[in-house]
């Protein structure tokens, strides 16, 4: 603290040549002001304050990627791998969806084709049906059923079997249906 | 000329003035002796043939050129331009001005307007409405979407049956089912059913008014063209990219004919690229339409797309055919 308070003499004005003993005085008692030469420049200049000297940091205060030393185990972060948006599949998106509108249409029966007809990423149960889960596994069950689902697939069927038994026992007596809105 | 014989490709310029100063020497020596051997005063074709006749290469090289020279005039020349002046539109609009647009040719890489046509403002020119775009996008997107993400629920998970351990006397917690939703391994409540089609269908209307808006912003952007057709003369890919860029088209670029068997140059030269895509008017789609940022339409495609349209505009069975979707009427 002293350290850092410089001291000046600063000397009283001469009030008149002539008063010889006023000189005298005011050369024999200096006016002390204390002077802080302490600037917050200098402060960072000396950098932060030592603190639990000799004490080693465990944490990576380092800012992102908080494991840069450890080259054993990598962060859980997948790479980026762009997708080709161009490719086939994508650069074609949506073609035919308009066919109903702008496909030509039959001789015979003035029909066009129409773009659910055309859903062939869908299975042909499922192409324009609209519906909750009950509606759309009773619409699998009424097609996969003909198609030796049961016999290729035992266990899926009997678990269809049991969902749908499930779903009709819920919406049949825990909810409401519309006709029961003013009930 | 020393590039072409495959020299370097930036010559020296003293080796070029060399060169040149003894092209021109040959040629005025060669000249002067022409106007000797035939008719004093006249330089003749023959009179060249003659000088040369000695030198087989040179020969040769003249004889072809001359030939080649011969069936450039013989080869049928095109009419002067414009070729195409006028169109007659279907059901004229009483109102609307017609939309006017250059016709383009596609066997040069320069651009060469081969005429104007007109353009139905029904088809061309409506008020590109965002909200119906948007709408017609999302349904692309989602009508055809199904989720097959599944959870099983606990009675579904495998095993589970025995009690895991007596009821009382443990000092644990009490359980029945080693797959009920509370075990890690067990099954999942409220989760993911497959499958969950997500489709619906947009309506008759919005549907066309969806194409027609979408063509109008694309032909009020500048980013609709009409080409004559799209034969082009070479299937070199290269051909192609120069010619997308000479005209300030793409970077992606749709090309839709009427048919859906398209001239083999340009299927073999869209089919290097994977953003110039060629495409029926039958398979014409707002998606495909954004995604390009150009749409390249030969002048039977536009006659198509705008019978196909207006004809759905002025029906008399609009009820009819703009019904809402059913699942058994398909």
């Amino acid at each position: 603290m002293i350290s850092t308070l410089g001291a000046t003499l600063k000397y009283r004005s001469l009030v008149g040549t002539a008063n010889q003993a006023s000189k005298v005085v005011a050369l024999f008692s200096p006016e002390w002001t204390t002077v802080r030469f302490r600037f917050h420049a200098d402060k960072v200049a000396k950098g932060p304050v030592p603190r639990r000297f000799g004490y080693e940091e465990k944490i990576f205060k380092g800012g992102l990627l908080p494991r840069t030393s450890y080259q054993d185990k990598r962060l859980p972060i997948p790479d980026y791998k762009p997708k080709n948006s161009w490719n086939e599949k994508r650069a074609l998106f949506g073609q035919n969806d308009y066919i109903d509108i702008l496909g030509p249409s039959n001789e015979i029966t003035q029909k066009t084709l129409h773009p659910t007809q055309l859903l062939y990423n869908v299975p042909h149960w499922l192409r324009g049906v609209k519906g909750n889960e009950y509606q759309v596994l009773l619409r699998k069950r009424k097609f996969v059923q003909k198609e030796g689902y049961p016999i290729t697939h035992p266990t899926k069927w009997a678990e269809l079997n049991v969902r749908i038994k499930k779903l009709y026992k819920y919406l049949n007596t825990k909810t409401k249906s519309p006709f029961w809105k003013h009930a | 000329m020393m590039f072409g014989f495959g020299d370097e490709q930036n010559p020296y310029t003293e080796s070029v003035d060399l060169l040149e100063d003894l092209v021109i020497e040959y040629i005025t020596e060669t000249t002067h002796k022409a106007m000797e051997t035939g008719r004093t005063g006249r330089v003749q074709v023959e009179d060249m043939v003659f000088l040369v006749r000695k030198d087989t290469r040179k020969f040769a090289r003249v004889n072809d050129l001359l030939t080649m020279n011969e069936e450039l005039k013989k080869a049928p020349t095109r009419p002067p331009l414009p070729i195409i002046c006028s169109r007659k539109l279907a059901f004229p609009p009483k109102f609307k001005i017609p939309r006017q647009v250059w016709v383009s040719n596609m066997d040069t890489v320069e651009e060469e307007k081969l005429g104007l046509i007109d353009l139905h403002p029904e088809v061309f020119a409506e008020r590109p409405r965002l909200d119906i775009i948007h709408e017609n996008v999302r349904w692309q997107q989602l009508y055809r979407h199904v989720s097959y993400a599944h959870t099983k629920m606990s009675y579904e998970v495998r095993g589970g049956g025995r009690k895991p351990r007596p009821q009382k006397g443990s000092g644990r917690s009490r359980h029945g089912s080693i797959r009920s939703p509370i075990w890690v391994g067990g099954g999942v409540v409220h989760g993911p059913r497959s499958p969950k089609p997500y489709f619906y269908m947009l309506g008759f209307n919005a549907r066309l008014n969806g194409l027609r808006s979408t063509l109008s912003a694309k032909l009020a952007q500048d980013d609709l063209h009409i080409v004559e057709s799209l034969d082009i003369p070479t299937d070199d890919p290269k051909y192609l990219e120069a010619l997308v860029e000479e005209r300030g088209w793409g970077p992606s670029v749709l090309f839709v004919d009427d048919h859906d068997i398209m001239p083999l140059n340009i299927t073999a030269a869209s089919d290097a690229y994977g953003h110039y895509n060629l495409m029926p008017v039958y398979g014409l789609n707002v998606f495909s339409m954004l995604k390009h940022t150009t749409l390249v339409m030969t002048l039977s495609a536009v006659e198509r797309l705008e019978e196909r349209i207006l004809f759905h505009l002025n029906r008399n069975d609009a009820a009819e055919a703009t019904a809402k979707y059913k699942l058994s009427s398909v």
